[in-house]
């Protein structure tokens, strides 16, 4: 640790070489700078949970990049290190990249009809009132089910032959016995629908908390000043809500990629390929065929699709936090 | 022991739990995991060389990919002291049914026995640069269920021979399938011909494969020296007439997101007169009727698709002997026939030879032993999850009719040639 000069009024300038950038940090006069164990000692209280950290969540990460440039068999045979092989193997076949075009067409979709429909159902069960704490209670059930679950009592209700849903859209007049789950528009909705009502109480949950802290003043002002109720939420509900907003669809964006339940159960990626998600294709490579490089791979491949578009979405989401932009 | 759940009807396995014991002196812990989990299970015990589980249960899609890490049975089976508690007794098994599950060439898994009719022998195996790799012990196979109450109802038989001219019987071309398929729809009443399960999975494979072979086509859907044994003309032809059924209105609505259970429970709900699937169906209480059995149709050959489970032992295990022995006991005769009141389908000649007439499923298992004589399985590849998963895609387009049965079967030939190169064939 080495001391620069500084003026006293300014205080001890004293290097500190965990700050990123080479920052350095102000020692107020008349206090010592930290000593080395007294420094250590917050890491050593964060050293079990970091270390677990590592075991769960590094390690596993590390290897699978590890992985993804090697043709390891999972049941013996040396394997060797591949190069780019894999990756080349992934991106040139027409079945894969179709799978993360269709992937990334169903995050679109539901993650923005979610966003919609969130806001939609928390601007008026932001208010406490005990009839929306019961509402709010009420729209969590679906967030509660398990998704394999859910799907199951889906397909169940989307039978053409008994289910609930067949039944009901003959008496609205449509055709007796309709096969949603048969034809890839259809089946597309469904998959949508079942996203939408599971998860939609999620992002609600994320903007009625967002809308409960929202300041009362600036909203007290504008009714001074005559503000209509569009007005109102244009101008002071949405800018301020823009973080939470930004949060509950990057949340939301991170958890849709992942999904898989409900189109294994559901459709199994049909009819034909049309709802054929990468994920699926992932679970039948790596955990089906064990073919370990290429599965590694598709994950690093889908990973970096990932850490592109979070922060392209927090970017674009954060401009309009500016009010000039709004 | 590693086990399946209701796959490979687990309950059977456990009932003997307790004889076991009796019999060998030791304790028989049974871990059941379903078919999925069961599988990475599976795997990654044998990645980390585990020796945990002496005996693994193996489904036949599994068994080229883990064929080396299964200890070769043969010194057991030759070995007489081995086989006094359960004598394997190879020779009664079924033989298509042993060949096709548990005969391997490790260095080569895609290669099958040359002869799979002969009877099972130790010897033979071994000198065709072959051995053994587990004991089977479930046998699933594709099956014919028709409603008996509606087939031997006169008036049905006289609506039938009113419109067609001939006496209306079980069915056993696939003509005459689709014939009385089209003769027992009635929407209205709702009630269908039969059923498909052309959704998008293995069942949709299965299926197909069942007609590839009744066409004259290899049902194994890819032969041994890695050529595509699908898109031929016999493929077109299988898938045409697979294409037309779905198509005709003669199967419930939704057939072409149907499954192995979806088409169960159509037909266990009185909806279909006929349907096609791998275990003994049971009407559901509101449907007044009874359940008969046949082999599935014909055409130019036969050869119902088939899977069978086995229990092998172990090759990390620390207790090679005994783990032989329980599965030869297991397995024995004696020990199916026990299973069979919990519904086991046995993979032993003399079993199905044994059931008696007052058995509750003796119909049944009487098509499941004629039907295991003259299966096909599937293609012995690692990678033949995903092979399977391009030609459902395939099932499906032309069921759905949103490709010709050529055009499918030539998308499906293409992407499968890749699969098959980036498995390392």
């Amino acid at each position: 640790m080495k001391s620069t000069a500084a003026l006293p009024s300014a205080g001890l300038q004293v290097e500190d070489s965990r700050r990123a950038g080479g920052q350095t940090q102000t020692v107020p006069p008349g206090r010592k700078p930290l000593t080395w164990k007294k420094r250590s000692l917050p890491w050593a209280y964060m050293a079990p949970s970091m270390i677990v950290l590592l075991l769960m969540t590094v390690a596993p990460a590390a290897f699978i990049f590890y992985s993804a440039f090697r043709n390891d068999k999972i049941l013996g045979g040396v394997g060797r290190f591949v190069g780019f092989n894999n990756f080349t193997e992934a991106l040139s076949n027409a079945s894969v990249r179709q799978a993360f075009l269709i992937t990334l067409a169903f995050v679109a979709g539901a993650v923005i009809l979610e966003m919609l429909l969130g806001f939609a159902l928390a601007l008026p069960l932001a208010a406490q009132t005990t009839a929306n704490k019961v509402g709010a209670a009420l729209m969590l059930l679906p967030f509660a089910v398990t998704p394999a679950v859910a799907a199951m009592v889906f397909k169940q209700l989307l039978n053409p032959n008994y289910g609930w849903v067949g039944y009901y859209l003959g008496q609205l007049g449509f055709p007796k016995g309709v096969d949603l789950l048969g034809d890839p528009t259809s089946a597309w909705i469904v998959l949508l629908i079942l996203d939408i009502w599971q998860w939609t109480p999620f992002i609600a949950l994320i903007l009625m908390a967002g809308l409960q802290s929202l300041p009362g003043e600036p909203r007290e002002a504008a009714l001074v000043d005559g503000a209509s109720p569009w007005q109102m939420f244009r101008h002071i509900t949405l800018p301020g809500m823009i973080p939470f907003i930004a949060i509950a669809a990057v949340l939301r964006t991170i958890q849709a990629f992942k999904t898989f339940d409900s189109f294994k159960i559901l459709t199994g990626g049909g009819p034909g390929s049309s709802t054929e998600i990468i994920n699926l294709g992932i679970f039948r490579v790596g955990l089906q065929s064990f073919n370990v490089g290429l599965a590694c791979a598709l994950g690093v491949i889908f990973l970096i699709i990932l850490s592109l578009l979070v922060p392209l979405m927090l970017r674009v989401i954060g401009r309009r936090s500016d009010p000039e932009e709004i | 022991m590693l086990y399946t759940t209701d796959e490979a009807n687990s309950a059977a396995v456990a009932s003997l739990v307790p004889k076991f014991k009796e019999k060998l002196g030791i304790d028989l812990k049974i871990d059941n995991q379903p078919y999925d989990a069961l599988q990475q299970k599976v795997f990654s015990e044998f990645a980390s060389s585990s020796s945990y589980y002496d005996i693994v249960v193996v489904d036949t899609p599994w068994a080229p990919a883990l064929v080396q890490n299964l200890e070769p049975l043969t010194p057991y089976i030759q070995n007489k002291d081995l086989n006094t508690i359960g004598d394997a007794n190879i020779g009664d098994f079924i033989p298509k049914v042993f060949y096709d599950t548990a005969v391997y060439n490790a260095e080569s898994p895609i290669k099958r026995y040359p002869n799979e009719t002969e009877k099972p022998a130790p010897d033979a195996i071994k000198t065709a640069g072959f051995d053994v790799y587990g004991l089977p012990i479930q046998s699933n196979v594709a099956v014919m269920a028709y409603r008996s109450d509606l087939f031997n109802d006169p008036q049905q038989k006289e609506n039938f021979k009113a419109k067609y001219g001939k006496d209306l019987k079980v069915p056993e071309t696939w003509d005459e399938y689709a014939q009385t398929a089209e003769f027992f729809t009635q929407p209205d009443k709702n009630l269908y011909g039969t059923t498909v399960m052309a959704g998008v999975g293995d069942w949709a494979t299965d299926d197909f494969k069942t007609l590839l072979a009744s066409f004259g086509g290899n049902g194994h859907l890819v032969n041994e020296d890695l050529s595509l044994a699908f898109d031929t003309p016999e493929g077109a032809k299988a898938l045409s007439y697979y294409a037309k059924l779905a198509q005709s209105g003669h199967v419930p609505p939704g057939s072409t997101s149907a499954d192995w259970g979806t088409t169960a429970e159509s037909f266990d709900n009185g909806l279909a007169a006929m349907t096609i699937n791998y275990h003994d169906l049971k009407l559901a209480d509101n449907v007044k009727g009874s359940i008969g059995y046949a082999p599935v149709p014909k055409a130019d050959a036969t050869g119902p698709h088939f899977g069978t489970w086995m229990l092998s032992v172990n090759k990390n295990s620390k207790n090679k002997e005994w783990a032989y022995q329980a599965i030869s006991w297991l397995t024995a005769a004696e020990q199916q026939t026990a299973m069979t009141e919990k519904s086991l389908h046995p993979s032993r000649s003399s079993v199905y030879s044994a059931i008696k007439d007052d058995h509750p499923l003796a119909a049944f298992y009487e098509t499941l032993g004629k039907s295991l004589e003259v299966g096909v399985g599937r293609a012995r590849l690692t990678n033949y999850t995903e092979v399977s998963h391009e030609i459902a895609v395939a099932v499906n387009n032309a069921a759905r009719g949103s490709a010709s049965p050529e055009q499918a079967l030539k998308g499906a030939a293409d992407k499968i040639s890749t699969l098959l190169k980036s498995a390392g064939y």
